[in-house]
């Protein structure tokens, strides 16, 4: 519009009688916000700013929660470091590590509660108030449990902050609808079958710095990265360990190897087999410990027993030589091997077999608690605060895998492939609410038609995040949660990093790095957000920590130490530490529990479905630079790594005419084809059956500024996932694909 | 600072400020509107501000509508957030928040004997900017805002004004921001 004065001439002539009583008018009224400022006479500050350092913080850009401090100017972070008291990561940080800074400042992070007034995968979002949104979570909640029970709800949790809202559904509302992405699509088949063979949980406690040898199992350390553990097995090959790296892929980890299996995908539990029966043969094992400490060995053997190498190599697709030469390399290095159990292990659906071999071979090179093997580190000892356990009676009930007697050995909470079939069909019964808290269903679990439908059936949809992420578009409320860097959570323990260092214990309680309050955001933690709605929800007196700090207190109270003392010792507390070798734990080599379960009491191959004519397996794995999808909006890293190129074996890419560089999509089997096209990675670093990418890029929330549409999801294109069946977990290599080039799809030559 | 002390521009400055907080029925009430009328009449504006009274003054549903198109303007929003209302992300390479120019406003509000009263607070807020401006009215520090909106202010806004009005055909902001470029912009 066109002005018909200045500016100057505004203001001489805004002593207009009208203005002014308007202006009057206007200040008088209170209508005025406080101004956000406060007077303070400036002082210079020295050559380094105002720079302070605050220790305390726990990372979370990764799950591996390495010890950090922050550098602080004027109220700004500009700086992330490891805890130089650390005995654990020490000064160093990862590269997500560095970049939690731009975490912190991102722009499109969630501020304010928002409700949706538009429709789910559609959303219009309006700011509202805590308390309206509370309020309106807590009727809609319990309206789901007066129609549907406590079951009605469903909740899908992921990460530190989630642990407390978990429980509180679990223990307090009681739904037994809880399925953890950390289980459920990753660890759960590797802890439950450690638990199943030795009785304790697997961790990644091998003591990789003091090996003769270390197995890894598609396990590819270098783009896999946790600090601590990346220190434990450069030292471990420093020192000269042998390493065999099992994986259709030149994975960062076999490109270290002194033995490179290019296995066949999904054959790793016969190759194991092959292994073991070998052994056993062989004689080759450790009898004393197997005679002392194995449970069923002689079942063991007999079940395993048509194993040949012969077998094996057909099935892998390797040599049986090899294989000979993987054996008796493990039997050589013996009892110092590390036949690391793996992390993100939900592959195939025949998973827990898998890991259950790789126990009871750990247990067959009497690789238990002695220097290199299976070494679970002596941690100090906490308090808990946990919820009552009032709801846990009625959620048993309402278990469906323990309804429907499926999936007897499945780790805590229900198989996600269940509980979304239930949702969708309301059978056994209607799941019509469900809470998601730092998890993004959209991108962890397969199957994203069923999980749009299982959304879409809701009557009501909580999410809780930090980020817009995919799955942030399907919620009716969203709520905003502090980061890492802003609020008090777990309380991170552990030793030294290396076993051969001095016994260190440490303590180390997630603290803010940076104010929780800004005029910016009304970011809340989960402990306040949980408290909240337990009080709407009449669960007030079941409350058992009034903040996250207190919570915090509680469980240091029981090691005789407060958060003050903590703070005093620069965040970490370290205490002398004991011995970790010498543990023994018993083998099942047979679990009778298992088998009497109708499972195969041994551990076992099933084979899985081949490709079809013309297409390949699809494989995802990580890239150094991310967390799955947690980290891709982040400018720093998206810089690094944009976007997941295809890989694909170099005979097959000139068969078709491709090569590296070329933009491609993917086909699968049902025909969907992947959202953006990426650039392809022609290498011989590939099986011809197999085709690789990195796993979590994709976004397709555009309020995901920098990450939306970089590379493609690969979760869009696993739509026929496998089921565990021991645990119920999902496989996810399970998906087969072609090549898209401009619109044209190219077999895959077999 | 007392009502009664304030000048007539520094008042108009944080009118503007007020203005681009979140849409309570607390503030947009019949004084602000009067005031807003009497501004636009003073410039000879097309007399949107009695359309604008009627919309979003104690009537809930325009109200809201206010608020949801503050939500998608300036917090969140699908498809994507319009126009954060931060310098940074139109001045600093990276586009985050409490980039480079940030660090730069803070420090100038320092040196002119003034901290944010968070300590979380992100200095380059469209909201504080126009308020720190006020404040300087206040203080009859004239030279200091011009200095101000010539070394930062007027890099930015007209950036962040441009990207609000290419996704927004909301008359509200429509009004304010014409005034706020007004009230900023250089002049011969
Ligand atoms: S490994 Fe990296 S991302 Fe993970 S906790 Fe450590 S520094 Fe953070």
């Amino acid at each position: 519009m066109a002005f018909q004065m200045t500016r100057r001439s505004f203001l001489q002539a805004s002593a207009t009688a009208a203005l002014t009583t308007a202006l009057s008018g206007w200040l008088a009224s209170g209508a005025k916000a406080q101004s956000g400022f406060v007077k303070k006479p400036f002082t210079a500050p020295g050559s380094f700013g105002n720079t302070t350092t605050v220790t305390g913080g726990i990372c979370e850009m990764c799950f591996w929660r390495c010890q950090l401090v922050g550098k602080l100017r004027d109220g700004k972070l500009v700086k992330l470091e490891g805890n130089p008291k650390s005995v654990d990561n020490g000064a160093s940080l990862c590269a997500r590590g560095n970049a939690g800074v731009k975490l912190l400042y991102d722009q499109d992070r969630l501020k304010f509660p928002l409700k949706n007034v538009g429709k789910r995968g559609a959303p219009v979002w309006k700011k509202i108030s805590w308390d309206e949104a509370l309020d309106e979570c807590a009727a809609r909640l319990q309206g789901v449990i007066k129609n549907n029970g406590p079951q009605g709800i469903a909740i899908f949790p992921h990460g530190a902050s989630a642990t407390y809202p978990m429980h509180y559904f679990e223990h307090v509302v009681g739904t037994p609808n809880n399925s953890e992405a950390s289980f459920f699509q990753c660890r759960g088949p590797r802890d439950i079958a450690y638990i199943n063979t030795f009785g304790v949980e697997a961790g990644e406690s091998v003591d990789m710095p003091n090996a003769k040898a270390i197995l890894l199992i598609g396990t590819h350390i270098g783009e896999n990265i946790h600090v601590s553990q990346v220190k434990q097995y450069l030292k471990g090959l420093e020192n000269g360990a042998k390493l065999i790296v099992v994986d259709p892929r030149f994975s960062a980890s076999a490109a270290k190897a002194d033995i490179w299996v290019q296995i066949k995908p999904g054959t790793d539990s016969a190759f194991l087999l092959a292994i073991m029966n070998y052994l056993v043969k062989k004689g080759a094992y450790d009898k004393a410990y197997v005679q002392k400490n194995g449970e069923g060995f002689d079942k063991f053997a007999k079940a395993i027993a048509h194993a040949e190498l012969e077998w094996a190599a057909k099935i892998c697709d390797v040599s049986a030589a090899q294989i000979k030469e993987v054996a008796d390399l493990l039997a050589k290095s013996a009892p110092h091997v590390s036949v690391h159990p793996g992390r993100h292990v939900t592959w195939y659906g025949n998973d827990f077999q898998r890991e259950r071999a790789l126990a009871c071979l750990t247990g067959l090179l009497g690789a238990i608690g002695v220097k290199g093997g299976f070494v679970k580190a002596k941690g100090p000892k906490l308090g808990k605060v946990a919820w009552p356990d009032i709801g846990v009676e009625h959620a048993e009930q309402f278990a469906l895998h323990k309804m429907a007697e499926k999936h007897k050995f499945s780790p805590p909470g229900t198989p996600t492939e269940m509980l979304r079939n239930t949702a969708i069909s309301g059978k056994p019964y209607s799941i019509k609410a469900c809470v998601i808290w730092g998890q993004n269903p959209i991108q962890t679990i397969p199957g994203q038609q069923e999980t749009i439908k299982m959304l879409q059936q809701m009557d009501f949809v909580l999410v809780v995040d930090l980020m817009p992420t995919d799955i942030t578009m399907y919620a009716d409320i969203l709520l905003p949660e502090l980061s890492y860097l802003e609020r008090y959570d777990i309380v991170k323990t552990g030793v030294q990093w290396d076993f051969n260092d001095k016994h260190q214990q440490y303590i180390a309680p997630r603290m803010p790095l940076v104010s929780q309050v800004s005029a910016d955001h009304q970011r809340k933690d989960s402990v306040w957000i949980t408290n909240e709605l337990a009080k709407r929800l009449g669960h007030a007196k079941h409350i058992p920590a009034p903040s996250a700090e207190a919570m915090v207190d509680k469980i240091l109270a029981a090691a005789n130490l407060t958060l003050a003392q903590i703070k005093k010792e620069d965040g970490i507390h370290l205490q002398p530490g004991s011995n970790p070798y010498g543990a023994v734990y018993p083998i099942k080599f047979f679990n009778e529990d298992l088998a009497e379960a109708g499972y195969s009491g041994a551990p076992n191959y099933t084979p899985v479905p081949e490709p079809p004519q013309g297409f390949a397996r699809l494989v995802y794995g990580r890239v150094p630079v991310h967390t799955f999808n947690r980290t891709m909006n982040n400018v720093w890293l998206n810089a690094e790594i944009p976007e997941n190129p295809i890989w694909l074996s170099e005979e097959t890419a000139h068969k078709l005419g491709l090569k590296s560089g070329d933009k491609v999509n993917l086909v699968n089997q049902d025909g969907v084809v992947s959202a953006n096209a990426v650039t392809l990675k022609v290498t011989q670093g590939i099986r011809k059956d197999t085709i690789f990418t990195a796993h979590g890029y994709g976004t397709k929330n555009p309020a995901m500024t920098n990450a939306v549409n970089k590379g493609f999801d690969e979760q869009s294109l696993i739509t026929n996932p496998a089921v565990d069946p021991e645990t119920g977990a999902h496989g996810m290599r399970t998906s087969f694909v072609r090549i898209m080039k401009d619109g044209k799809i190219l077999n895959i030559p077999s | 600072m007392t009502n009664s002390k304030t000048r007539t521009p520094a008042a108009l400055y944080y009118f503007l400020a007020q203005s681009f907080r979140y849409p309570e029925q607390a503030w947009l009430c019949e004084p602000y509107f009067d005031l807003l009328d009497s501004i636009v009449q003073n410039l000879d504006l097309n007399n949107d501000a009695l359309w604008l009274r009627q919309s979003y003054c104690a009537n809930q549903e325009g109200l809201e509508i206010l608020q949801i198109e503050h939500t998608r303007l300036f917090i969140n929003a699908h498809p994507a957030v319009i126009a954060p209302p931060y310098s940074s992300v139109y001045l600093d390479q990276e586009g985050n928040l409490f980039g480079p120019s940030a660090v730069w406003v803070r420090k100038f509000y320092q040196q002119h004997g003034f901290e944010l009263s968070g300590e979380g607070d992100i200095p380059d807020h469209l909201v504080l900017e126009l308020d720190f401006i006020a404040l300087l009215l206040d203080e009859g520090l004239y030279d200091e805002a011009e200095q101000f909106l010539n070394e930062h202010f007027r890099k930015w806004f007209p950036l962040f004004k441009k990207r609000v009005l290419s996704g927004s055909t909301n008359k509200f902001y429509y009004t304010l921001l014409t005034l706020v470029d007004f009230f900023t912009q250089e002049e011969p």
